[in-house]
This record gives C-alpha cells, sequence and structure tokens, in this order.
C-alpha cells in the first residue's frame, strides 16, 4: 500500500515531477515478512530442483503450485471473498518477483496465480467468481489465458476462433497458440469471436467436451513450464460462461495485459536478481593471474552497470505498483471501475515492460560472460536462466508493440487532455524527450524511438527520486545508471529529430563499490 | 499453559559483516535483520504446542527500540498470542536481560520460559541460565525435545556423551538447540491475522547495569591460501615436512 492516498494521473511523470514516489523500501513491516517467507519458499523449494523441472518430472511443478497456494501465494491480490488474501498488486508483484527465481516456475505461477485470474476478478459476474475464483487462490486448481492463435499473435482482435450460439450453449471452434499452463490447467481464459464478429472472453473447463490439448511445444528455455496449443472443436460452454459482454472481450483482454505487463515486470526482474547472485558467488570464487576475477575491472563493471539497470527497473516497477493500488482504491468496485483503475496506468505498464525485460535480457547476457566459457556450459545455473529470460521481450505483447504503444498512447492523452506534452525538464533525458515528442514522424522507427525516450525519462526520475531518499549506495547507482541512459536517449533524439546532441558531463560512476555491494549481497546492490 | 517466549533481534545470520573503520563495532549499513535463529526455534516449538493444546498462551517478549517490531510480529505471525516490546534504547548485557525478564515473570505467572540457547550475535549463551538462578526456577539447556505435561515438563538434552532426559516441575526455564525443530514457513493469511494480534509496548521495570564494557571489534586474520597436493603420498609428505606426522 502506498504512503500517499491519491497517485497523480497516468502519464504525468512526463510533465512533472512528483514530490515522491513509492520506493521498494517503503513496503511495510509485515510485507517484507511475505516477501522474506516468498524468497525463501523460491530458494529452499524451487531452486534445488530447477533441473528437474526442466525435465518435466510428473506431478512436480503442479505440487510446488499447490504448496505456494497452500502458503497464500495464489491470490494475494485477489479479493478475499474468493479465497484470495486482498492485498495490494504491488505487494503481489513484489512477492512475485521473489517467486520468480526460477523461470519456469515463475511463468507457471505467474499466470495462474495472475493473468488468468485477473480478467475475471475485474470483469466476470459474482457467480462467475464465485464459482471459479477459489480454485485458483487456493492452488488447487491451475488457470491459463488463451488470446492468441497461429496466425494472430500481435494483431490479437484479428482471431479467428469463432463462437456461435446454440440454446443454452456457445459453440466454440479454432485453435488457440502458446498457451503457458496448458498441461495442468483446468479453466482457461478463452477469447473467441462470437458469430466471427464480436469479439469476447468465455470461461472454458478443461473437461468440456471438444476441449483438447496438443503436444507440448519444444521451447528453447522455459523447458520446466507447459505451453501448447488449446484446441476448440464443437466445444460446448454453458451460455452464463460468457465473460463480461458480448463484443468487449478486448476490454477483458487488454485490460488482463495492462495489469500483466506490469506483474511480468516484477516476474523478470527475479531472474535478473538471481543472476547476478550466482554470477557474485563464481567472480568471488574464481581466481585467474593470481587473484579473484571479481577484483577485475571490467568484470565490476558488468556487476556495477547490471546492478543499476536493476535498480531503475525496481525503482518504476513498484512506483507504478503503488499508483496502480491508488486507482484501485479510488475507482474499483464496480466494473467501469475496475476497467478505469487498469487502464490508468497503462503507459506506465508498458514502460515497465519494456525496460524490465531488456534490462533482465543486458544482465543476464553479462552475467553469463562473467563465466567465461563455463557460461556456454550446463554446468553452471547461468546457461539456463539465460534461456529463460530470452521469451521476456516476446510475451505479455512484444517490446515492439509495446513501443508502438507507449508514446503514442501519450500523444493521444495529450489529445484528450488528460496529459501534457510539455516535459518536465527534470533531466537531460526529459528535456530530449520534450524536445522530440513533437517531431514524432509516421515511421515505426520514429514511434518506436519516441516512446524509448519517454521511458527511459520514467526510468531516470523514478531511479532519481528513490536515490536521492536513501543516498549512499543509491546514488552510486543512480549515476551508474544516468551514464547509461543518456547515451541511449541521445541515440533516441537522434532518431526521432536528425539532430545530433551532447551527453551532459557527470560524475565518473563507482563501479568497484557497487560490485562490491553486489558481491556482498550475492544480489542487487540494495 | 502459559509459555513465554524471549527473542532477541540479531543481524542476518548469514550476512557477512565487518567491523566499523575505528573498530568500535560492527558496520550494521544497509544489513538485513531477523529473529536470532535459536529464538525462532523456541517460537516454532511454542506454535506447535499451541496447536496440540489450543489452550496454551504464547507470548513472546523483546527489548530494544521500535525496530524491533517486525521480529515481534513475525513471532506474532508463527503463532504467538500476544508480543511485548520492552522499549529501552540503552544497551543490555546478558544479567540485565536476565534482571528484567525476571521482573516481568514475577508480575506475570508464567508456566515456562522457553528460549534460544544463546544468540548468534554474541554467542554469549546466558541469559537462559541466569533467568532460572534468579527465580531459582529448575532450567534444561540445550533441548532436543521438549514435552509439556500438567505441571511437570520432560526435557531431552544433547551432551558430549549422548542424550540425557530430564524431569523438571513447573515453572522452568528451557533453552532450545537447533535439533529441536524447524521453523515452517510463515503462511501469508497467519501474517495477516498477526495485523489485529495485540503487540503491547511497555516500559522497562529494571534498568541494565552493565558488568563488561566491548573495547574493540576487529576482523579475524585473514586464512592463508591452502595448497592442492596431487596423491596421499604427496599429502603424507607435505604433513611430515611439516612437522605434522611423524616417522
Amino acid at each position: 500500500m502506498s504512503t500517499q492516498t491519491v497517485s497523480p494521473p497516468g502519464a504525468s511523470f512526463f510533465s512533472a515531477t512528483p514530490a515522491r514516489a513509492f520506493a521498494p523500501e517503503d513496503f511495510a513491516g509485515d510485507e517484507k515478512l511475505m516477501i522474506d517467507t516468498a524468497e525463501q519458499f523460491s530458494r529452499k523449494e524451487i531452486l534445488p530442483v530447477a533441473e528437474r523441472l526442466d525435465h518435466q518430472e510428473d506431478g512436480l511443478m503442479p505440487s510446488l503450485v499447490k504448496q505456494a497456494g497452500d502458503l497464500g501465494f495464489c491470490g494475494v491480490d485477489t479479493s478475499d471473498k474468493y479465497g484470495g488474501l486482498g492485498l495490494g498488486k504491488n505487494v503481489a508483484a513484489r512477492i512475485l518477483e521473489f517467486l520468480s527465481l526460477n523461470g519456469s516456475f515463475s511463468v507457471t505461477f505467474g499466470v495462474t496465480s495472475g493473468i488468468s485470474q485477473v480478467g475475471l476478478a475485474l470483469f466476470g459476474s459474482e457467480d462467475q467468481k464465485l464459482k471459479y475464483l477459489p480454485a485458483l487462490t487456493s492452488g488447487q486448481q491451475i488457470g491459463a489465458y488463451a488470446l492468441s492463435e497461429p496466425n494472430s499473435g500481435s494483431d490479437a482482435l484479428s482471431a479467428q476462433t469463432k463462437a456461435i450460439r446454440q440454446g443454452n450453449k456457445w459453440i466454440l471452434n479454432g485453435t488457440k497458440m502458446w498457451i503457458s499452463n496448458a498441461k495442468w490447467a483446468e479453466q482457461f481464459l478463452v477469447m473467441a469471436k462470437i458469430d466471427g464478429e464480436k469479439f469476447s472472453a468465455f470461461l472454458v473447463e478443461r473437461d468440456f467436451p471438444g476441449v483438447s490439448i496438443a503436444r507440448e511445444e519444444h521451447k528453447m528455455g522455459l523447458k520446466g513450464s507447459s505451453t501448447a496449443r488449446l484446441v476448440l472443436e464443437n466445444a460446448e460452454v454453458p451460455v452464463e460462461n460468457l465473460l463480461y459482454l458480448e463484443g468487449l472481450g478486448h476490454h477483458v483482454a487488454f485490460n488482463a495485459l495492462n495489469i500483466g505487463r506490469f506483474k511480468l515486470s516484477s516476474m523478470s526482474i527475479g531472474p535478473a536478481r538471481e543472476a547476478l547472485g550466482v554470477a557474485a558467488t563464481y567472480a568471488l570464487d574464481r581466481k585467474q593471474f593470481g587473484q579473484s576475477i571479481s577484483d577485475f575491472g571490467l568484470i565490476q563493471k558488468k556487476f556495477a552497470l547490471g546492478a543499476a539497470l536493476f535498480y531503475a527497473a525496481e525503482s518504476m516497477i513498484y512506483r507504478t505498483g503503488a499508483m496502480i493500488d491508488d486507482a484501485f482504491e479510488q475507482y474499483a468496485g464496480t466494473i467501469d471501475g475496475n476497467r478505469k483503475a487498469a487502464e490508468e496506468y497503462a503507459l506506465e505498464c508498458s514502460a515497465c515492460k519494456i525496460f524490465s525485460t531488456e534490462a533482465e535480457s543486458w544482465i543476464v547476457d553479462e552475467m553469463l560472460q562473467v563465466y567465461g566459457g563455463y557460461g556456454f556450459t550446463e554446468e553452471f545455473p547461468i546457461a539456463r536462466i539465460y534461456r529463460d529470460a530470452r521469451v521476456s521481450r516476446i510475451y505479455e505483447g512484444t517490446n515492439e508493440i509495446n513501443r508502438l504503444f507507449l508514446s503514442d498512447r501519450l500523444r493521444r492523452k495529450a489529445k484528450d487532455g488528460s496529459a501534457s506534452l510539455t516535459a518536465a525538464g527534470d533531466s537531460f533525458i526529459s528535456e530530449l524527450a520534450g524536445k522530440a515528442i513533437g517531431q514524432v514522424g509516421a515511421d515505426q522507427a520514429s514511434i518506436g524511438a519516441a516512446s524509448d525516450l519517454v521511458l527511459l525519462a520514467y526510468a531516470e526520475q523514478s531511479a532519481r527520486l528513490r536515490s536521492a531518499r536513501f543516498g549512499g549506495i543509491h546514488e552510486a547507482l543512480y549515476t551508474a545508471f544516468i551514464g547509461y541512459a543518456n547515451a541511449k536517449a541521445a541515440e533516441s533524439y537522434q532518431l526521432v529529430t536528425g539532430e545530433s546532441v551532447t551527453l551532459p558531463a557527470i560524475s565518473k560512476p563507482d563501479y568497484a563499490e557497487i560490485a562490491k555491494a553486489v558481491y556482498s549481497k550475492r544480489g542487487p546492490a540494495v | 499453559m502459559k509459555i513465554l517466549v524471549p527473542i532477541k533481534r540479531v543481524v542476518d545470520p548469514y550476512a557477512k559483516v565487518r567491523p566499523l573503520a575505528d573498530g568500535s563495532g560492527i558496520d550494521l549499513t544497509g544489513q538485513n535483520f531477523a529473529i536470532n535463529p535459536f529464538d525462532e526455534i523456541a517460537v516454532e516449538e511454542a506454535a506447535r504446542i499451541k496447536e496440540r493444546d489450543p489452550s496454551t498462551q504464547v507470548t513472546a517478549i523483546s527489548i530494544g527500540g521500535p525496530e524491533v517490531e517486525d521480529q515481534l510480529r513475525k513471532a506474532l505471525a508463527m503463532g504467538a498470542d500476544e508480543s511485548i516490546l520492552v522499549e529501552s534504547t540503552a544497551e543490555w548485557d546478558s544479567p540485565s536481560v536476565a534482571d528484567e525478564l525476571a521482573a516481568y515473570l514475577k508480575d506475570n505467572p508464567t508456566d515456562v520460559v522457553i528460549m534460544g540457547k544463546q544468540a548468534t550475535d554474541d554467542d554469549n549463551n546466558q541469559v537462559g541460565q541466569m533467568l532460572a538462578a534468579k527465580l531459582g526456577w529448575p532450567q534444561a539447556t540445550f533441548a532436543s525435545k521438549i514435552e509439556l505435561k500438567p505441571g511437570e515438563a520432560v526435557v531431552t538434552r544433547e551432551t558430549d556423551t549422548g542424550e540425557e532426559t530430564l524431569s523438571l516441575p513447573l515453572p522452568a526455564v528451557i533453552t532450545v538447540d537447533l535439533r529441536l525443530n524447524e521453523p515452517r514457513y510463515i503462511a501469508l493469511p497467519g501474517i495477516i491475522k498477526a495485523r489485529s494480534k495485540p503487540l503491547n509496548k511497555v516500559a522497562p521495570k529494571t534498568s541494565p547495569r552493565l558488568r563488561t564494557c566491548m573495547t574493540g571489534v576487529e576482523s579475524p586474520p585473514s586464512r592463508q591460501a591452502g595448497k592442492r597436493v596431487g596423491s596421499v603420498d604427496e599429502l603424507l609428505a607435505e604433513l611430515k615436512g611439516r612437522g605434522v606426522l611423524n616417522g
């Protein structure tokens, strides 16, 4: 729960600097206890069986989900009326981060505790919620979310799965692709078009006639998770299992995705956290030229920049989560209110998704590099972490789709008066973003580069607000981060405007100090 | 049955700590804190006793500043019925803590005190024994098994020569060892339930009187690098060469 009751409106970071923003340090004492329990559970129950999970050992993953359910993890932010804990989305996301140290468990758990519940929780009728949510929040059943199709991925609304009303049933036909948890799920949130036209959401049980699961996909990573097609051949769905209204399935699907993108952001820094930890342990042990490689400057730089990117990602994710919680507190209750709350910070959710998944990629890649040749073998956990991380930039909306959405969303909000394009100018990046946003071309390269400026402005502001409050190593992390971010922003600015720009002078980042903090914590520096 | 579990807030037992530059203490910046692991085992034991006999009342108590509330809340989440924070920012040594606990127990009839055998920060292993002596209660230290009966505690304790089973009339003080139990994960609903359990703040009944004074802290000397040998013969030769083995 945030310390302020009313957060600034969505996208306002662009044009104003708040006096204060929620930081991960602000979680309350007993929330920290919950987060600790999550970390212990990850380290003691999940990480030791990572290899067995990758081999899809029979029953192992569902039993871990059940165990997580027994501890109360499966419905943290779902109302206690439906067996959840009724806590905020922010603490739920932080718990999720620590349950995401292993990627395969992360995606399995993330889907059943997140995107398979949120559409139902926000848009379901009371009967639907009472019927389907308690099995998910208790971990007794696993849920899944079915939007993509073989020929409709990013272009989700072009879905071909059809629903036709026959008496008191909907008859569904089509194939849903990339369904995480397909092997274990008892319930699926399925998007289909009524009469081939009206995009709608349906609650489909695995045992309904005409529902089947195709063979497992052979994936590059996340081998311990299940991904397969959901095949609907004259599948019979009771008429009351239409979720929300005919033709308004996109509200369900996309708002579940807004929250999904926010949650995915914490799911992607979980493995980055673990990568920093295992690589720190390796670097401290590995000796070359008669000394520990952890003392080498170029190795320290990797840890320092990795920790700085992690710091910025963490700062923006939990700042966003606190605002989302406030929005739910302010608006939730009715379905329209729920929708407004889930939409308010859609831009910030996309910014978090892009930045966090790319920070994750950078971190797992450079942490693998720390291992040298050993990183390229299966002897150490880093190879698995590296493989598992790759999909983060693809699912929950590819980073390209999110980039097209982001700056466009800001400009639309400016048009309808709910945001301003006059930048706060509180940093070098913000100044560049302010100058560039009026010059965005129609081409995707230009729109994408403008989005980079906007999301970097958000990351920078979030990291700055946090580091100013806590000082010390926080300042060092912030300095290391802007060294990296300013250069990226300058490049994006040039892409949008065609003008070159001189980077401002900044103090030299203390890579050694940050690296030492990473080594001593065996994880992110703070 | 009323159980009192004194707990101590300690620096994360798995963290690497460093002395402050001037050697006046430990550098605690950025460190995490936890319930002393032995005390956590004591809380867990009390929670298990309560599960078997729901009429049991478990109170956790600690001395310190507001920061100790985190650990006292954790004790509540683990199953304690109430927590007491004796508010003090002063330094307390073992006899002072024992004095304060004895004063509490004189006013609050309790059947048994269960606590860690020592704290991981100073490793003193004193408070339980001192408390029993001050109260004139029987004590059993290093418990690896506890059975409570009406008016009696049966405690199995580990000694250098094996296991020893003691019978103690209640009230008594029991200090616990690692093998007694393994604390469970704290389920989230328990943490939420703990929000409505009482955490009472009280002023100390005694004043700490320090008998010892810590004059300095320094790091242990760093270990010399080892030598890797290729075979048993080489190892034997090396040991003989260094005069560790004869012949």
